[in-house]
């Protein structure tokens, strides 16, 4: 097999095998998780450079 | 037509196997400034090694991988044949005449100048006329990409361009703006010097045009990772892409705010001021926007995934995820290793902090780990998505695979880590070896052993990596592969506007913001030139 | 799948990205507004004076002459160290520096690109041919530190470092000349 070019039609992929009655119960809750681990992770983020600009850079000494 | 097989497989190839020789480098590149490996070597040796450590990595694995990405990403999201086939061939050969020109003065010693190359150390001007082969040859293939949305668009009025081929051509857009900086530090100052027709340079002037270039061409690396994020990682975990739409911004994002940033890599350079440098940390935070944003579509995405799964709870999703499936698992390693890479780099940006960690290894573990770690990822997934495709066989079994992502995510955060630690110690860089009789030193001795051991796993995952692809050419051929490869968002667009279906606009905005940041940085050069430094060869 | 369905998501996807964007901004506004407060009222900046020199005659003459590196105390009490960066040495070898006062260090290079750091401090700067390299600084525990040159500038970049003295002020005795040199140990 070679990527061969499929025939043109009105979205560029094949329909997948998401069935829509449990998309949109997923898409009930989403993206209440993903918000909650990347919020968290942007937060533990920001702690992280806090911490680190607070605890270790400035106690170096001011540079001008 | 079966040529776009060869032709992207090609490109693979040479990406692939530049990049196995540079880890065999890389890894001796660490025993021989460890503790172990103390009096091996000689500094024009490691020095050699360096240069063509990095010149593989940063210039033939990336720009060789890329292409061939972007040929198969037009083939396949196009839904039609490549255009201008014979040019893609010739900008391959170019390419590989290109490399050949780079590597032999490296091998004879007459280009110790890493992939950096800091005028006015100056090598043989072949390193240079090859380098500026590879960047040619890169351009035709920009033209190409170009020519293919163009037709597609032309043939498909009013539809959105494909995410993936948006995408690609954002970077292809991206990396013919950025590559403008080096070229020109390459056309009018080094090669001329590398001549013999110049006695001196101006380095303020050719550092800042190089720094151009620095920045633009991570994201050059990076944004094919992106283009895997939103257009295969969604359908490979069984769900949608959470939007489309953030998709489109997102790379609109990087081709915009990447480009007018690559100051800040001369935050610690005297020949700028403050009121420069302030600006690139202000441009430079807005580049970190569009990696934010991608990490919330893409846990989203994921998120759909898991939920449709069975997965239940606020994070019962992450379980229920496909982890089996090497492209899963290479997203999941790839946002930890992001998540550490982007902090390290959130450090470096800034506009005070970036005194405590510059020249240490603080940035050469940031540079590994969030290229090395977070996209070279990516592109193993990638490959391991495409090649089957390509080849018409596919993979026995995934468990190897995934063994071989592990290998590499662990050697990643070993090796990595510990230099985090002992650039803050104060640790440099570019160091053939270290006096470990000075009792500063000897206490990094441990920590740089545990970095080289990280150093090993990699080497391991390197080679498997080549491996896992190559027994595809061996293995027996199979029916065709029935699982599409592009995902569909939650909310396929049938129209998007204008401004998100192409680039007219961004190219003024880009425009813009360059003149509004390098202008005077590089006009000051050219109204009054800094007192030229003399060529200093390397021979 | 019909169009009306997934219609109703796509308003509520887009609300929840520009809810995240939104959080997102305030957090990148945030650092950018903490980053200014320490310029303005500590007067943390990168090393930043735009000052040129000549890289051909550095040595020669002026402020870089060989006599005039090292550390001087103005009479106005001002400390200022004064180094030149050069294939593969830092001359002078050893910088003596006080604690707990205002320094001035000035770099230059008369042939490559070099850079340096001091161990356990803020100091890091470029040294390009062609400017002066300036940094402030206020060194704020004594002892030897060490100053390696930390960018590649040819095979002899690893052997190219130099020490700092950090001395209490009561060992920080300039000579009648305003020269401090390293105490011999």
């Amino acid at each position: 097999m070679s990527i061969q070019p499929a025939p043109a039609d009105s979205s560029s992929e094949p329909a997948d095998d998401v069935d829509a009655e449990a998309l949109a119960a997923a898409m009930r809750v989403v993206p209440l998780g993903a918000g909650v681990l990347a919020g968290g992770a942007v937060a533990l983020l920001v702690l992280g450079y806090l911490a680190v600009y607070l605890l270790v850079f400035l106690p170096r000494g001011t540079v001008g | 037509m079966r040529n776009a097989d060869r032709l992207c497989l090609a490109h693979f190839w040479v990406a692939f196997s530049a990049f196995l020789a540079a880890c065999v480098l890389g890894a001796w590149q660490m025993w021989v400034r460890s503790p172990l490996g103390a009096h091996i070597g000689t500094p024009g040796q490691y020095f050699m090694s360096v240069t063509a450590h990095g010149v593989s990595m940063a210039y033939v694995l990336t720009t060789f991988f890329i292409m061939g990405f972007g040929y198969f990403v037009a083939v396949t999201a196009l839904n039609r044949p490549l255009p201008g086939l014979l040019w893609a061939w010739v900008a391959f050969w170019m390419a590989i005449a290109g490399v050949v020109l780079v590597v032999i003065p490296i091998g004879m010693g007459q280009a110790t100048v890493l992939f950096t190359f800091y005028p006015p150390l100056t090598a043989s001007v072949w390193f240079y006329i090859g380098l500026v082969m590879v960047v040619v040859a890169s351009w035709i293939w920009c033209g190409l990409m170009f020519v293919a949305m163009w037709e597609w668009k032309r043939a498909n009025p009013g539809k959105p361009v494909p995410l993936a081929m948006f995408g690609t051509v954002a970077n292809a857009l991206m990396w013919l703006w950025t590559t403008i900086g080096v070229a020109a530090e390459l056309l009018f100052q080094v090669i001329p010097a590398a001549l013999g027709l110049v006695q001196t340079i101006d380095v303020g002037l050719a550092r800042t045009l190089f720094s151009w270039t620095l920045h633009a061409i991570v994201y050059f690396w990076l944004i094919p990772a992106y283009i895997a994020f939103y257009t295969i990682v969604p359908r490979a975990a069984g769900g949608r892409l959470y939007s489309d739409t953030m998709g489109r911004v997102t790379f609109i994002l990087f081709l915009v705010y990447s480009l007018p940033v690559g100051m800040h890599h001369l935050l610690m350079d005297p020949e700028h001021g403050n009121g420069t440098k302030f600006i690139q940390t202000l441009l430079t935070a807005f580049v970190s926007i569009p990696t934010l944003l991608t990490i919330f579509t893409i846990s989203a995405s994921l998120e759909i995934a898991g939920r449709l799964r069975g997965g239940r709870g606020l994070f019962g999703w992450i379980g229920a995820l496909p982890w089996e499936r090497p492209t899963v698992l290479a997203t999941g390693l790839g946002f930890v290793m992001l998540g550490f890479g982007g902090f390290g780099g959130l450090i470096n940006m800034g506009y005070g902090m970036n005194a405590m960690v510059h020249n240490t290894s603080w940035v050469t573990a940031h540079f590994h780990l969030i290229f090395g770690g977070s996209v070279v990822i990516m592109y193993f997934a990638i490959a391991y998505e495409v090649w089957p495709r390509l080849t018409g066989r596919d993979h026995l079994s995934l468990g190897l695979l995934r063994l071989q992502l592990w290998l590499w995510f662990i050697g990643m955060v070993v090796m990595t880590f510990p230099w985090h630690w002992l650039g803050l110690q104060g640790q440099w860089r570019r160091v053939a070896n270290f006096n470990y009789a000075d009792p500063i030193i000897a206490s990094w001795g441990p920590l740089v052993i545990v970095s080289f051991v990280g150093g090993l796993v990699l080497l391991a995952s390197a080679f498997l990596f080549v491996r896992n692809l190559y027994v595809l050419h061996r293995a027996p051929s199979m029916a065709a592969i029935a699982r599409p490869l592009y995902a569909l968002a939650v909310h396929p667009p049938h129209r998007v506007p204008a401004a998100l279906n192409g680039f007219g606009l961004w190219n003024v905005l880009v425009l813009v913001l360059m003149l509004s940041s390098f202008g005077y940085p590089i006009a000051q050069f050219l109204i009054a030139p800094s007192p030229g430094a003399m060529v200093h060869r390397v021979r | 799948m019909s169009e009306a369905h997934t219609d109703i998501h796509e308003p509520r996807i887009l609300a929840t990205e520009l809810l995240w964007a939104f959080g997102v901004g305030i957090l990148v506004a945030a650092t950018l507004t903490m980053i200014v407060f320490t310029a303005l009222t500590r007067g943390i900046n990168p090393p930043s004076n735009v000052e040129r020199i000549d890289p051909k005659t550095l040595h020669l003459s002026g402020e870089f002459a060989e006599h005039n590196l090292g550390t001087t105390v103005a009479p106005d009490g001002s400390v200022t160290v004064r180094a030149i960066a050069t294939q593969f040495m830092f001359a002078p070898r050893c910088m003596a520096v006080p604690q707990g006062r205002r320094v001035t260090l000035r770099f230059s290079s008369p042939d490559v690109i070099h850079g340096l750091l001091i161990t356990g401090t803020n100091v890091n700067t470029m040294v390009v041919p062609g400017f002066v390299s300036q940094v402030h600084t206020e060194f704020t525990s004594t002892g030897d530190l060490l100053m390696p040159c930390h960018e590649y500038c040819g095979l002899g970049h690893s052997e190219m470092w130099a020490t700092v003295q950090v001395l209490p002020e009561q060992d920080f005795k300039p000579g009648p000349d305003g020269r401090v040199s390293c105490a011999q140990r």
